[in-house]
């Protein structure tokens, strides 16, 4: 035996992470494999599915249970009593008495809202005669908001949601909110269940334009997932990371421990490790992306549509403005001499007719003059760029280096700071016509703006030191100008070629994002000064002289000119306005889980996935037998694979694969549906009771529990799917039934009859999850804020309700976990509930809760209003009833106990917040009753 | 006999911190699982006689390298400068960086009765090598940091499984229940937390009360402590009695008296907690001999020794399960030498070696020696071959390291298990985490076979399905 223990260790060192002996019986010793030499041999291929696994009720077609005959007629509400009833009735149990009104309203409330009710919605249903009003109360919870953001959180629970990657860095996942975000939704809108379960395997191979669809999937990715990885655990991380979807989805979907399968045969469920890697191989390509999803495609396209309608006149204005009225503006100006009243331009631009990066950045000309560096944003570079100009004296040369929305902070610089280095300016010129080419000096330097005086002035760029040169920082987002005087005037009879150099050495990327050139008549000039074309000085020139215009230089003219109109200025602003106003697509960045689409890296030696997925013995990366092509749980066919096999249509970036596995798993008929069905049913009366139908909602297999009510949970799955499997109807026929209103009466003959409510012979009380409990201090004291959807928080005080503090895989909320708030590692489907001191402490001494009893106080009224009043108000916002004249008196002693006579200062408050305190931390308060 | 059915006949008397009133799977927990039902902090016999009852864990964090603390290899020294015949560059972490063999560079001497080489690290430590028994041939899974530490923590490189602290609180609950039964303690200097972060002190699937409680190395080391501004001790105490005034009618007529009773129980504890522990926490209860013995007036160890001294204060008044980390997050945070071997665990002896020595002393002389297990250790070694560089340091090793184990029922002075003759790999008597873990239990008095916990259907244990007690270092 021990030299067998010795081998497995063996085994299990290559297996490694596998816990396949695990699936041992309790207590029971790990026993090698009945079969030696299939187990060390084709292990994986021996496994076979015999009728007598299929006979296991987890895997029948659900049965058409008719709802039961019993005596007593006048309890049953709903068809679900029938069945509760029928087995009472057939063990002489008699139900518990129905709870009384404002018990009931208040646990709906908090069941279906996680919220406890307004003392003024108690009273009125306690008033409420009418024979419906307990069908319109439930409608109205199952209505509200707040039930879709109770009701995720226990799914998010059974999806180990979290926002985190886990491991060493725990790098956050920021947009990974919209998975949490779209089951709100889906249980709001009332998704169908079996496209709540598509959606979350394959939202993108469903519809990769809808926003919900591709939030869903983010089931798959919301597994842990190392982010270090060593070329050793690449393959073995990666089949690690398929393992957690895939045993996810078989956990939260199918009730079945499908990972047990992962080294061996499944020790107690009809599972073969062969089923096992060809489901696995489903995920091959399934990566974690970051995908701009449009959340509303069809409202952007009508918003572009009618953008587009309003802006027309004003560009048909625009348009006949220009056309009608300018030309004669132009001659009127020209005529009355306004060429000869200007002034000389300062800057005539430069425009050249090469411009290079030597790093190999594309340099895109704006026109505007301007180059837009993109692409390659080498650690260093150098622009030249090569013109010919006409101007003769030209004694400054401007480098613009101007703000882009592209840059980082806007720019100017390509760095990541948005700064920029230009370490050295160089130019050389020589006649157009031929002869030497020469270096020019320059003098001094001006800048708009430079980061120091020193290194980092404008003027170090002319010092030849590659380690100084001119820089911008703080002043980010906004034109800069530097100006270099030239030591001589420059420029030849029939024109100039030049060559200018900018060079960046001085720091990482410090390349400028958007440089201009243009060139001065005057050393000194202003570097804010406006740049002038070279075509609009010539066209002036020749107005001054009075001769005609060609039609190319009237054109520039007027592009030049019209800004002097205030016709112009004003039907083009209206047209500028409009463009600005221009509707954003409502795109957004989802953390999804998918095909094709670009994996979010980590640090990684080696890649985001493997190109096959192998049937692996005993778990061994080391131990391949084969590839394995996607198919399904034998044990769940009733038909051929290729009933479900979809194919995507031509050039698609996904395999199908998911989408396959999804309809596969939500057919009734003949695949896995009847199974899903089941299991979902059974978490939404787990979540109403306390307790499932089947205890274990995670393992409908073997080894879990049986259900009490096996006809009942068919019935109740078969209501599911005939209803097109909606949810909200399957609350409403479970809250409405008389099953539900019960009390929690129980005497001594009815607990010997019915010892754990196996029969839900009555209610039984349990305590809130810690969400609920915080949720419900918010609401009574009226600071609850009711934002939905978007980023969470891991601010413990913040006034949201619960579901929306993020989890964080290294930095749980406390107050969360204290209440036992699971880890979200792998699927829970119960919360366990303990009761120990940090939570008394966290109600005692936590500062929000303190807040939060402070708020309550005030809201009744203290410490103004009568004591007995503050009390009764207190009760009722918290409890949702009166205080008995005992709790009452108490309350009052211990106010007069803490101040003297009627304080209505501070000490009154704070005497009143004790007591609210004490209310939060009332059974009655965290409890379900 | 269902759950609710065993609160109700447990009856209500032991007045104990708190019922689980819904544990995994119901109805089908085994019977340690239905015990820790009932009161998951309630302390619970073992399965056999336990040598110890604490542990005192001194985690190295990032690996300390054998061969230059406890492992000495006359044949490295002189091979220093040789290439490692075969060696797989993929061993170590940086796959480029892969030096000849390397020497340790520091002096070793023989130390003890037992003759115990120790390299010149650890002057204060050299002195107990008697009461040390030593595991020289320790190997694991991984060669990375994350993956090495859940490993060595709870017995998977995946994340998410228990920690040995969780598993021994679970399965023996908690003697001193003014305090929690698993404390850690993390780097107090800023260097960070040991890469994982709380997963190597959760409780993974056990239920929530089983995780370690982290202090926190700055202001209040542990939540709400603290009344809030203007509640006195004579406001908090009718306040409580308020609170049970409020309570009572609703507990006498509810169906599950005994669960609330336990919960209005749990404000009492909580109360009690808020004075036990800053009193535990309180180093300035020490007498001034007993801070200098851990060094608590060396600036170079000073922290270490605060950690130390706090440990021993703890595990005085019945908290169970201690860690302390060594060290931050990785590189030069840590015992992570990758550069500068001599420099890096030069740095980190110095912080440790008196206050971990001082402890140890401590114990014997207070009698808890006995019963107190101090383990030694990080979550892989370092491999003979340098690490390429301007000063060598040496890379990760998972495939030989050393622990140590002093007090709580070892044998003292014992050597088990070697590695290579260049202490690259452990090559005799080997000891894989799953036998480490189960030895740790063995001395707890817990058989590592029989603590398990069911999950989703499985049975799951520490060991998972492997692990023998290393029975050559158990007293």
């Amino acid at each position: 035996m021990r030299g067998w223990m010795r081998s497995r260790t063996g085994w299990r060192w290559l297996a490694l992470g596998a816990a396949w002996v695990a699936c041992a019986l309790p207590g029971e010793e790990p026993k090698p494999p009945a079969d030696h030499v299939n187990w060390l041999g084709r292990a994986t291929h021996k496994g076979v599915v015999t009728d007598a696994d299929r006979a296991w009720w987890a895997f029948q077609p659900l049965a058409r249970a008719t709802p039961p005959a019993v005596r007593d007629e006048g309890w049953v509400r709903t068809p679900v009593d029938r069945f509760i009833l029928a087995a009472m009735e057939a063990r002489g149990v008699r139900p518990a008495p129905e709870a009384p009104a404002r018990v009931l309203a208040r646990r709906a409330a908090l069941d279906v809202t996680g919220l406890p009710p307004s003392p003024e919605d108690v009273a009125a249903f306690e008033r409420d005669p009418a024979a419906d009003a307990w069908g319109r109360w439930v409608a109205r919870l199952l209505a509200s908001p707040a039930h879709g953001e109770r009701w995720a959180r226990h799914w998010l629970d059974v999806a180990r949601f979290a926002e985190s990657s886990g491991f060493e860095h725990d790098y956050d996942r920021p947009n990974a909110f919209h998975y949490r975000d779209f089951v709100i939704r889906a249980f709001n809108e009332d998704l169908p269940f079996d496209d709540f379960v598509r959606w979350q395997l394959a939202g993108d191979e469903h519809d990769a334009g809808n926003a919900m669809a591709m939030m869903a999937t983010g089931f798959l990715g919301a597994g842990v997932f190392p982010t270090q990885i060593t070329a050793n655990e690449v393959e073995r991380t990666r089949y690690d990371a398929m393992d957690d979807m895939l045993a996810t989805t078989g956990t939260a979907f199918l009730g079945l421990t499908v990972g047990c399968a992962r080294c061996h045969d499944h020790k107690f469920d009809p599972i073969p490790t062969r089923d096992y890697y060809r489901m696995l191989s489903t995920f091959t390509r399934t990566v974690r992306s970051e995908v701009d999803v449009d959340l509303d495609p069809e409202g952007d396209r009508r918003a572009r549509a009618a953008h587009e309608a309003a802006g027309r006149p004003l560009a048909e204005a625009l348009r006949r403005y220009e056309a009608d009225v300018l030309p004669g503006k132009l001659d009127a100006w020209l005529a009355s001499g306004g060429a000869a009243r200007l002034p000389e331009p300062a800057w005539e631009l430069m425009v050249p007719t090469g411009a290079q990066s030597k790093a190999g950045a594309t340099l895109r000309p704006l026109g505007d003059g301007s180059f837009l560096a993109e692409g390659k944003n080498g650690d260093t570079d150098q622009y030249t760029f090569v013109a010919r100009t006409t101007s003769r004296e030209v004694r400054a040369l401007r480098v613009e280096a101007l703000a882009h929305p592209s840059m980082a902070k806007g720019g100017p610089g390509r760095a990541d700071n948005g700064n920029i280095g230009l370490s050295r300016v160089r130019a050389w010129v020589r006649p157009a016509s031929g002869g030497e080419r020469k270096e020019v000096v320059f003098g001094g330097a001006r800048a708009t703006f430079e980061q120091n005086a020193g290194g980092l002035s404008v003027k170090s760029a002319l010092d030849g030191e590659r380690t100084t040169g001119w820089a911008v920082d703080p002043k980010f987002g906004e034109d800069h100008a530097a100006v270099f005087d030239l030591a001589e005037p420059v420029g030849f009879e029939g024109g100039t070629e030049w060559e200018v150099r900018l060079e960046f050495e001085l720091n990482t990327r410090h390349n400028i994002g958007r440089p201009r050139l243009s060139l001065g008549r005057e050393a000194g000039a202003d570097p804010k000064a406006a740049v002038m074309p070279a075509a609009v000085a010539s066209a002036l020139a020749k107005a001054r002289a009075g001769a005609a215009l060609e039609a190319g230089e009237r054109t520039a003219l007027t592009a030049w000119w019209r800004v002097k109109d205030p016709g112009w200025t004003e039907a083009a602003a209206r047209w500028e306005a409009h463009q600005k106003a221009a509707p954003k697509p409502s795109t957004t960045k989802v953390l999804a889980c998918a095909e094709g689409y670009p994996a979010v890296r980590m640090h990684t030696q080696g890649g985001d996935f493997l190109e096959a997925t192998h049937f692996l013995r005993r778990g061994s990366t080391e131990m391949k037998d084969g590839v394995a092509t996607p198919g399904f749980l034998s044990v769940l066919l009733r038909g051929p694979e290729d009933r479900w096999a979809w194919r995507p249509p031509e050039g698609a970036r996904h395999s199908g694969q998911r989408r396959s596995l999804a309809a596969w798993l939500t057919d009734v008929e003949a695949g896995a549906g009847q199974l899903a069905a089941r299991v979902i049913v059974n978490r939404v009366w787990q979540q109403h009771f306390g307790t499932g139908l089947v205890a274990t909602p995670n393992d409908f297999g073997t080894q879990g529990a049986r259900p009490t009510h096996p006809a009942l949970l068919d019935w109740l799955a078969a209501e599911l799917v005939r209803g097109g499997w909606r949810l909200k109807p399957l609350h409403a026929l479970i809250l409405g039934s008389a099953t539900y209103r019960q009390s929690s009466e129980a005497d001594a003959a009815k607990r010997e009859a019915d010892p754990s409510n196996g029969l839900w012979s009555r209610w039984t009380p349990r305590r809130l999850e810690g969400e609920a409990i915080r949720d419900s201090m918010l609401a009574a004291s009226g600071i609850l804020d009711p934002a939905m959807y978007g980023r969470g928080t891991l601010d413990a005080g913040t006034r949201r309700r619960s579901v929306y503090l993020t989890v964080k895989r290294s930095q749980l909320v406390g107050d969360m976990v204290a209440f036992d708030a699971p880890e979200p590692l792998t699927s829970q489907a119960r919360r366990p509930v303990t009761t120990v001191a940090p939570q008394a402490l966290l109600l005692l001494n936590g500062p929000h809760v303190r807040a939060w009893a402070e708020a309550l106080a005030r809201r009744a009224g203290a410490p103004q209003a009568a004591g007995a009043d503050v009390a009764r108000r207190m009760y009722g916002l918290a409890l949702g009833r009166a205080p008995t004249g005992r709790e009452e008196a108490a309350a009052l002693g211990y106010v007069s106990g803490r101040v003297s006579g009627s304080d209505d200062g501070p000490a009154g408050l704070r005497a009143w917040a004790d007591v609210a305190q004490v209310i939060f931390g009332l059974n009655e308060f965290a409890y379900l009753e | 006999m269902s759950r609710r059915e065993v609160l109700r006949r447990a009856g209500n008397g032991a007045g104990l911190l708190g019922l689980a009133t819904v544990l995994s799977d119901a109805g089908l927990i085994g019977g340690l699982a239905r015990a820790a039902a009932l009161d998951p902090m309630a302390p619970r016999p073992a399965h056999a006689r336990p040598r110890a009852r604490n542990v005192i864990w001194m985690f190295m964090n990032g690996g300390p390298s054998h061969v230059d603390t406890w492992d000495y290899k006359p044949e490295l020294q002189r091979s220093h400068g040789k290439e490692l015949a075969g060696f797989d560059k993929r061993t170590g972490f940086f796959t480029d960086s892969v030096g000849p063999l390397m020497r340790s560079p520091f002096a070793w001497a023989r130390q003890g009765q037992s003759g115990t080489w120790v390299s010149d690290l650890f002057p204060h430590l050299s002195r107990h090598v008697d009461r040390m028994a030593f595991l020289h041939s320790c190997h694991t899974e991984s060669n990375n940091h994350s993956p090495a530490l859940f490993m060595i923590n709870t017995g998977s490189t995946r994340m998410g499984f228990p920690c040995v602290g969780s598993w021994v609180t679970y399965g023996l609950g908690c003697e001193g229940r003014n305090l929690p039964s698993f404390m850690v303690m993390s780097d107090p200097l800023d260097r960070g937390l040991p890469k994982g972060h709380a997963s190597n002190w959760g409780a993974g699937f056990l239920p929530g009360v089983y995780q370690g409680t982290w202090l926190r190395p700055k202001g209040e080391p542990i939540d709400n402590l603290r009344p809030p501004s203007g509640v006195d001790e004579a406001g908090r105490r009718a306040q409580l009695d308020l609170l049970a005034e409020l309570g009572r009618e609703h507990r006498e007529a509810s169906p599950v008296a005994d669960e609330l009773a336990a919960r209005m129980e749990s404000f009492e504890l909580a109360h009690r907690m808020q004075s036990a522990a800053p009193e535990a926490f309180d180093l300035g209860r020490e007498p001034e001999d007993v801070r200098r013995l851990y060094g608590l007036d060396q600036p170079h160890c000073r922290h270490v020794a605060g950690q130390c001294l706090m440990a021993r204060r703890l595990v005085e008044r019945g908290v169970r399960f201690v860690q302390i980390y060594s060290g931050g997050m990785e590189n030069q945070r840590s015992w992570d030498g990758h550069e500068d071997i001599v420099g890096n665990h030069r740095g980190f002896a110095r912080e440790t070696d008196q206050p971990v020595a001082a402890l140890i002393e401590d114990l014997a002389r207070r009698g808890m020696l006995d019963e107190t297990l101090v383990v030694w250790g990080g979550e892989f070694g370092r491999l003979p071959v340098s690490q390429k560089g301007s000063n060598p340091g040496r890379d990760h090793n998972p495939h030989a390291f050393t622990y140590w184990l002093a007090g709580g029922g070892v044998r003292g002075g014992v050597h088990h298990g070697a590695t290579d003759e260049l202490g690259h790999k452990a090559v005799q008597d080997k000891v894989s985490v799953n036998d480490l873990h189960a030895t740790l239990l063995h001395l707890l008095g817990l058989d590592h076979e029989r603590l398990v916990f069911r999950l989703n259907g499985r049975d799951f244990r520490l060991t998972d399905v492997a692990g023998d007690v290393v029975k050559a270092v158990v007293g």
